[in-house]
């Protein structure tokens, strides 16, 4: 069989996937360099909100997704229904991520509350073993 | 029309006469598609994994500091580098995965050395990364290096032990994927330098296995941000 491609495609793809190895490299060295500012320059006392760090871990994390997937796994090159077919369920993860996490940070929230009323947690587990329990007040109600 | 018993893609001319039948829409052949709709299911596993590592760390109220927990580096015992050695282990795990594209690269070029030269660097990629790994759970679970770490019921760090349970499950999973992905590219590998795809016409299971490995290097990603980063 005769070579899949020719010799001006191959030099062409070759070329793109070596950019996209220096693109990967630089934005994880871009991301440990400012994982490390952050540490030592930035807020070496650990006071400040990391809202923006960790916007742009995502973001970076992203786009070396975008290079992996397009590039190596050579999506950008297939057909867009390919494409579509593989891509539009990932869709369904937004909300799976969303609703999660709001879920977990309700659970904190949830586990404030409790700590900060420490008797009534106490007085309820008593009142509840006693109606719960297979010998507390049997007489009473018979 | 009659029926098309090669596996090597099939190329209807264009994309719209393509759904009346006969060829494949998508222009891939059917092991590829299937390779593809694996990779989808597995993505959701490791989504639902990483989702719930989220989850469980947004409901704790305290949760370690991963600059402190991977500071570690082999060699230079008792040095604070944080994230260094997950840096190393990152830039491997990407250059395994450039290795095995030139190696797909070189498939469609029917270079039959080319296959097995860059096929053979990808499989010495992938058990570094292996070999990393091992060492860092290993300084972790022991506490050798800076005498914290943590195991599936304790840890140094005053984080919940679902800490400990989430990195090992976690790493664990993607580290059984890399072993399992290591596994095929020697077989792979092997079968190239046999001369196995030559006589077959095509080289579409190195494209195969090679869209694989680099999903396994794409989850390394989000295993990174989650655990390293954030």
């Amino acid at each position: 069989m005769a070579h899949s491609l020719d010799h001006e495609t191959y030099k062409q793809q070759v070329r793109s996937v070596w950019v996209a190895t220096v693109w990967l490299s630089v934005i994880t060295v871009v991301e440990v360099v400012a994982a490390l500012l952050w540490l030592y320059v930035i807020d070496p006392e650990g006071k400040m909100s990391k809202l923006l760090l960790n916007g742009f871990f995502i973001v970076a994390s992203l786009l070396k997704a975008y290079f992996i997937v397009g590039e190596f796994m050579h999506v950008r090159y297939e057909r867009r229904a390919l494409a579509l077919t593989i891509l539009v369920p990932l869709v369904f993860l937004i909300w799976f991520l969303i609703a999660f996490v709001w879920e977990g940070a309700e659970w904190q929230n949830n586990r404030k509350v409790w700590n900060a009323l420490p008797d009534i947690p106490a007085a309820h587990q008593h009142h509840d073993a006693g109606h719960g329990g297979d010998h507390g007040h049997d007489g009473g109600k018979h | 029309m009659a029926t098309v018993h090669t596996t090597s893609p099939i190329n209807p001319t264009t994309e719209a006469e393509a759904w009346d039948g006969g060829g494949s829409p998508f222009n891939v052949s059917y092991g590829k598609l299937m390779m593809w709709y694996f990779l989808v299911s597995d993505a959701f596993t490791f989504s639902a994994l990483l989702i719930s590592y989220g989850t469980i760390r947004a409901s704790s109220q305290v949760w370690a500091d991963p600059n402190h927990v991977f500071n570690a580096m082999p060699f230079l015992h008792g040095w604070d580098a944080p994230l260094g050695f997950v840096s190393i282990m990152t830039f491997i795990l990407i250059l395994s995965s450039v290795f095995v594209v030139r190696a797909v690269q070189e498939g469609h070029m029917m270079n039959k050395k080319g296959v097995v030269f860059w096929m053979f660097l990808g499989i010495l990629g992938g058990a570094a990364f292996l070999g990393c790994q091992a060492w860092e759970w290993h300084h972790l679970i022991t506490g050798y290096e800076h005498g914290h770490g943590m195991t599936l019921y304790s840890n140094t760090f005053g984080a919940p032990n679902s800490f400990g349970q989430l990195f090992f499950l976690i790493t664990g999973f993607h580290g059984f994927h890399v072993l399992s992905g290591v596994v095929f590219n020697i077989i792979v590998c092997v079968q190239a330098a046999m001369g196995v795809y030559e006589r077959r016409g095509h080289y579409e299971m190195v494209e195969k296995i090679g869209l694989y490995w680099h999903f396994v290097d794409l989850v390394w990603v989000f295993v990174f941000l989650a655990f390293y980063l954030l």
